[in-house]
Formats: structure tokens, sequence, C-alpha cells
């Protein structure tokens, strides 16, 4: 069973070596002449005016609860989705509902959203 | 010691490393942060179990989203620059005490337990069962996980929206 | 088999139809919240028909033969409905349908804005959450609705945001109630680990077949026991309590205090009686009910409920809000009530049953009082209810009443409760516990009638005329009416909790 994920963890530990590879490889192979110019703050060729570090809008966390949710739903989804036609065999049209039913209790929590105006970035 | 006990035991001391950084850090990021790897850990554990939905669940679910949603949290409600987000220990020694005392119950439990354990079966697609299951036997679970998601939802929007009903106030 | 499952499912949605109601209101109450929210009668008209069509049906529901939502490999379902179920949904209907009367006339409520729509929307799914509380059998679903319910209430809680206390109030609660939900499911996993399944009579069934160590039993008993504890802020897990009833909105404090605590005890004594009870050594209808294996938990619970109760009566000594008091006052009612459970037999669930009736009535009754003084005051400490009694007589007398009922003293109803509680107690041969409940009722006159002194027995100069409308005039009466007919004439609670007592199966 165990002998499944070698390559996952292969693929793991290779994407870990190459990005961290690739992290030190400039500094290993390039050229390095630095200025005072080239070690300040690059932000798109502006200068920078502030502190990086500001207090979130609050505006995120509902961008991310939101995301959970209906992240949620998905997973909910997919067993159902991946066997749909051997569970439509078993038990006929009515399991099609049931995610109806699902999609819509959620589906009205997308609605809620929308109407209170909660996904408006003003 | 099989090849099985030794991934087992990596993944428990991952967890049981970076779970002993989430509270002991001084900084309450590095704790969010190290909590991923916690995370991670658990992860793994379930796929030793040989229950691989619910390691891609626990990969999808906590490491990409609640783990996102407790460092937008954290970043939310302070302002990292001026205040100091620390987290410090008071009362040591009781709680050393306490946990100790709670800790050595739940080792002896797992330990002397005769649990009872269930004939292994090996699935090739655990997907199919929990499926299954889900729109059959816990069909009502189900739903009612959906009505939970909402109210959480509804809950969560109605305490973020906070400013703005007030400035609508201050207009009318 | 799997048609089968669907003709299982189908049939069960027959019996399910109360909850089916419930769920109904709240998307119709969502949903009319968010297209047509102009008129202020809407939404509690809207939510009132939900909760009475719901209890029609609950009324009507046909005597269910087996379980409900049994598929596949048990027999066993997930839901039961039983004459025990019907008496705390009843209790949850009425509690909530006050709730929303409330709400009504409240001044927080009212003035809270834009979000007076997920009010009533989140009312409906705590009711739906309680609702499957009083009669789930599985873990699962056990563990979920509390999820709801704690959800739901969390947000009530919190409900008039701006109000610095009440944000503080949902903030504790949150944090007290994910340790004791955390605490919950741990104890489950381990009874999961040592039976194998998460249903309540086949935990039963294995547990008396098997023989299993009892540390790890206990330690889940504890658990689990400690979760459902957090919910009827039972001692050691009641510190939550006080904030939280005192920062809520009055109403929400009114609900949680009457309906929570009912599902919770719905919820308590329906798991442990059936996952603990020996059933093969026990003659169910009368006599006592024999434990399996070493846990006495019916000692711990002894334990607990003194403890309860003297906690909470010493602390209301010292309470100068009265919404404060009150809520020390209910966290010693729980400790009363628990005490019937210690009993194990059908005479002590029984005096719970007719306790938690009239403690619904006497409860909501002085919160009601307390709601509309304060409304008009803007302030629920005691000092300031200081010659009340003469500025405002109904209110004042009402008050008294009710808070005479909480004490126990004749001829209210609260008199009647505790004499079948206590006297069930003494049948029993649990005589020192029924000494420290009477001596604890004794304290309790002490904090209850300092309101009473402050109302009638002292002048104050503050100005104060209360023109009292026709429908909080109903209000009042309906729930003072019962307090003090059922102190006379307590036939029909009688019966109603001698048929309730019966517990689905066994």
């Amino acid at each position: 069973m165990i002998e499944q994920y070698i390559p996952l963890i292969l693929a793991i530990l290779i994407a870990l070596l190459f990005s961290l590879f690739l992290l030190k490889a400039s500094s290993w192979f390039g050229p390095q002449r630095p200025n005072p110019e080239k070690l300040s703050t690059y932000e798109s060729g502006m200068e920078p005016v502030r502190t990086a570090r500001e207090r979130f809008s609050v505006k995120f966390y509902i961008v991310a609860i939101m995301f959970i949710i209906f992240d949620i739903e998905v997973v909910f989804l997919y067993p159902w989705a991946v066997n749909l036609k051997n569970l439509i065999d078993l038990m006929g049209f009515f399991i099609i509902a049931e995610m109806f039913i699902f999609i819509i209790i959620l589906l009205a929590g997308y609605l809620y959203l929308l109407k209170k105006g909660a996904l408006k970035w003003d | 010691m099989t090849t099985y006990d030794l991934i087992f035991y990596l993944f428990a001391l991952i967890i049981l490393v970076s779970a002993f950084i989430v509270v002991a850090a001084r900084n309450i990021i590095y704790s969010a942060f190290s909590l991923l790897f916690t995370f991670f850990g658990v992860a793994g554990i379930y796929v030793l179990l040989n229950a691989d939905f619910i390691a891609v669940v626990q990969v999808i679910i906590y490491v990409g989203g609640i783990l996102v949603l407790i460092i937008f949290g954290v970043m939310l409600t302070n302002k990292i620059t001026e205040v100091e987000i620390k987290t410090e220990s008071f009362q040591v020694l009781p709680s050393i005490i306490i946990s100790g005392i709670i800790g050595g119950t739940l080792v002896a439990i797992f330990t002397k337990t005769n649990w009872k354990v269930a004939e292994p079966q090996i699935l090739d697609k655990t997907v199919t069962e929990i499926g299954r299951f889900l729109v059959s036997h816990y069909m009502i679970l189900f739903e009612l996980a959906g009505i939970i998601l909402l109210v959480a939802l509804i809950g969560s929007v109605m305490i973020a929206r906070k400013e703005k009903l007030e400035t609508e106030e201050v207009e009318k | 088999m799997e048609n089968n499952s669907i003709q299982n499912i189908l049939e069960s949605l027959n019996y399910f139809t109360p909850e089916l109601a419930l769920m109904l209101t709240f998307f119709v109450l969502l949903l009319v919240d968010l297209f047509f929210r102009k008129s202020k009668y809407l939404l509690p008209a809207i939510s009132l028909v939900g909760f009475i069509v719901s209890g029609y049906l609950l009324v009507y529901t046909p005597d269910v033969k087996g379980f409900l939502f049994s598929t596949g490999m048990t027999n066993i379902g997930l839901y039961v409905i039983d004459p025990f179920s019907f008496f705390f949904k009843i209790l949850i209907l009425l509690a909530m349908i006050y709730t929303i009367l409330f709400s009504l006339s409240s001044k927080e409520i009212n003035e809270a804005g834009g979000n007076r729509g997920e009010y009533y929307v989140l009312l409906s799914s705590f009711a739906l959450g309680m609702f499957l509380l009083t009669s789930t059998i599985d873990l699962l679903l056990m563990y979920l609705s509390f999820e709801l319910v704690s959800l739901s209430s969390y947000i009530l809680a919190g409900f008039t945001r701006n109000v610095k206390r009440s944000a503080e109030a949902s903030l504790k609660y949150i944090i007290f109630g994910a340790v004791a939900s955390g605490a919950m499911l741990y104890g489950i996993s381990i009874l999961y680990g040592l039976t194998g399944t998460t249903n309540l009579y086949l935990i039963n069934f294995y547990l008396s077949n098997q023989n299993i160590e009892s540390l790890p039993l206990v330690i889940a008993g504890l658990l689990i026991i400690g979760g459902i504890g957090f919910k009827i802020s039972m001692a050691p897990f009641h510190f939550w309590t006080p904030d939280v009833y005192e920062g809520a909105p009055i109403t929400i404090t009114a609900v949680l205090s009457v309906a929570s605590k009912a599902a919770g005890f719905a919820l308590l004594i329906r798991s442990l009686k059936i996952m603990f009870i020996d059933y093969t050594a026990t003659n169910l209808q009368s006599s006592a009910w024999a434990i399996l294996s070493q846990f006495k938990w019916n000692e711990l619970i002894a334990g607990l409920a003194v403890l309860t109760m003297t906690l909470g009566n010493l602390a209301a000594l010292w309470q100068s809000n009265l919404k404060r008091m009150l809520a020390y006052s209910s966290i010693a009612h729980a400790g009363y009530m628990l005490t019937g459970f210690v009993i194990l037999d059908n005479q002590g669930i029984m005096a719970i049953l007719i306790y938690f009736f009239i403690y619904l009535f006497m409860n909501l009754g002085a919160f009601f009082v307390v709601m509309l003084i304060a409304d008009k005051l803007g302030s629920e400490e005691m000092e300031d209810y200081t010659g009340l009694g003469y500025k405002a007589p109904f209110l004042g007398v009402s008050l008294t009443i009710f808070l005479i009922s909480l004490t126990g003293i004749p001829p209210t109803a609260g008199f009647v409760a505790k004499l079948y509680l206590f006297g069930a107690l003494i049948k029993a041969k649990w005589i020192w516990l029924a000494v420290i409940g009477v001596l604890n009722s004794v304290i309790s006159l002490y904090y209850y009638l300092k309101v009473v002194k402050n109302m009638f027995l002292r002048e104050s100069e503050i100005e104060y005329s209360h023109n009292l409308g026709h429908g909080n005039l109903l209000i009042t009466l309906s729930l003072l009416i019962p307090t003090l007919l059922f102190g006379i004439y307590f036939k029909p609670i009688i019966e109603f909790a001698e048929q309730s007592v019966r517990i689905f199966g066994f």
C-alpha cells in the first residue's frame, strides 16, 4: 500500500530540492556588484511610500471564509461525483436530488453574500 | 522496525515538533506557519492509515484554507509594526503539572487499552465507499453539514460587516 | 439492499416533518430577508408561523415503530422519535415562540439596524439544532447538531455588536464552546475506539457483552459529560455563563437559559441512559436502573450537581446586576435538576421534566420583566430598581411572583417542582443530596428577596412611568398565570411528564 506513494514522495522531494536550488543558484552563478540603488526595495519602479506590514482589511477575511466554505462544498461533491454512475445504478435519481438540496443550501449562502454586498470592494 | 514504522515515526516527529513550536513560539506568525507542518504531518498519518481521500482533504482544507484564514486573522487584528504580537506564558508550573497528569492518563489509556480492532480491509478506492455512505446512511448528516456551513457563512459576514453598517447608519 | 435503504429514508422523512418545517422556515426567512426587507413584523410573523406549524406537525406525527434513517449494514438508524423527545421539543418550541414575542418589544433587537433578518434566521437554525439534539442516537449526528446549536448561539450572543459587552460575551462563548466541543469530540473518539460504532444502542450492546477496561470508559464518559455540561452550564464548565448571559441581548439570554439548557439535558439523559445502563439487570418500569461496568457516573453527577448549585447560589449572593444574578441562579437551577438524574430511575427523570416545564415559565417570565424594565430604565443594576414596586406595580408584582417561584415557595409552581424533585430524592434514599438542595434553596431566598426588598421596601426619587402595551401585558400574563396556576393545579404537568419519561427502545 505504501509503495503506491513512493512516486508522490519523490515528487515532493524533487520539488523541494529544485526550488531550493533555484533560490540559491542565482547567488552562486551570477555576478554580484551591489550598489545602494540595487539594494533598495523594488516596487515596480515607484518609490516605496510606507511600510508593507499593514493591517489587512476585514474584507479579506470574508473572502477567506467564503473560500473555505465553498472548498468544503467541493470536497463533499467529489466522492459523489466520481462514482455517480455507480450510485445511480444502485439508488436511482434520489441521490441527485440529495446533492441538489445540498447545493441549493450553499447557493442560498452565495445569494446572501451578493445581496448583503459582502463582495463589494469599495 | 519496518519501513512502515519508520515513516510513521517520521510523521509523528514532524507533528510533535511543529505543534510544540505552535505553542512555544514567541511570535504568533511563527506559530501560524508552524501549524502548516502539523497539518501536513497529520495528512501523512492519514495516508499511512489508507485514508487517502481524507489525507487530500486535510491538505486542501486545512493547509489551503484554514491556515490562510488563521494568517489573515492574525494580520487583520493587529498592527504588526506598532504592537508586538507576542504570546506569553503564565503559570508555567501548574500548567505543566496539569497537562502532565492529563497526558499521562491518555498515554496510559492508549497503551494499555484493549482497543477494538477492525478487520483490515484494503480498499482500492476509499472515495467510492465514502460517497456511498454520504448519500445513503449519513444522508441527513450530509444535508446538516450544508446548513452548518451556511450558518457559519451568515455569522461571519454578519460580524465582519461591522464598519460598513455604521457608515450606513450615519448616512441616514 | 440499496433500494431498501431509499425506501427507509423516504419513509423516515414522514416522521421528520417537524424538523423539515424548521428547515423550511430557516430558508424562507433567509430569502425573505434578502428580497423584502421593509416590514418590521414580517420576519417575526414568518418565524412564529414556522414554529407553530412545526409544533402542529410534532403533535400529529404518528408514533414510530422503529429507528429513523436506518440503512445498510445495521438496522439501527440515527434518529428516534419518542415521548421523551416530544416533551423536550414542545418545551423548546414554547421557549422559541416566547423569544420571538419578546424580541418584538425588545429595544436592543429593534435598534440593531440592518441585521434584524439574521437574528430570526439564526433563531430558527438554533431551534433546528436543538430539535436534532433531543432525538439523536448517533454520536456523529449528536456532534454535528451540537455544533449547529453552538454556532447559532455564538452569533446570537454577539448580536448587538456595537455594544462592547455583547462582543465580549460572544468571544468568550466561542472560546469556551470550542474547548467543550473539542473535549466532547475527543471523548467520542475514545468511545469509538473502544466499541467500533457511533450508535448509542450498539455501544451499549457492545459494552454489556464485552469486558472493557474501566479507565478509558471513565475518561470518555467524563469528556462527553463535560462537553454536554458546557451546554447546561454545569460546574466546573459554567464559567462562561455569567459573562455571556450578561452581555448577550436579553432575549437571547432567556432562550439560552431555557431552550439550550433543555436540549442539553435531553441529550445528557438520553445518551447516558442508553449507553451506560445495564438492561439485562434492570427492571425498567419502576425500580432503579443498574449501572454498567465500574464507571459510577451517577455519583460523579451527584458531586457535580452539588458543586453546581452551591457555586451558583453563593456567587449569586454578591451580584448587583440583575441579569448576572439570574445567570447564576440559572446555574443553580441546573444543579437542582441534575440531582434528579442521580437517582437512576424514572421517578427522577419525571421530576426533572416537571421541574423543566415549570422553570420555563418562571425563568422566561423573570427575564421578560427585567427586559421591559431595563429597556425603559437603561440599566439592569439592582440599585436602580429601588421603589419600582410602587411606580410600576404590575411589573413589580409579576417580578416578585416569578422570583418567589424560582425560590420555590408555595403557592407558586416552583414549589411543586422542588417538592417533586426532593421527594424523589428522599424516596430513593439520597437524603444528603435532598438536604443540600433544600439548604441551597434557603440561600437562594436571600438574593431573590433582595430584589423584592429593593423594589418595595425602599423609597426612591427616580422618575419612572411605564406604559405597558397590551401585547406586553398579555405576554406577561401568559407567563404569570401558569406560574401561579401550576402551583395549585399541577395534575396535567405530572401526567404529561409521566407519559414522557419513556425513552425509545427501553
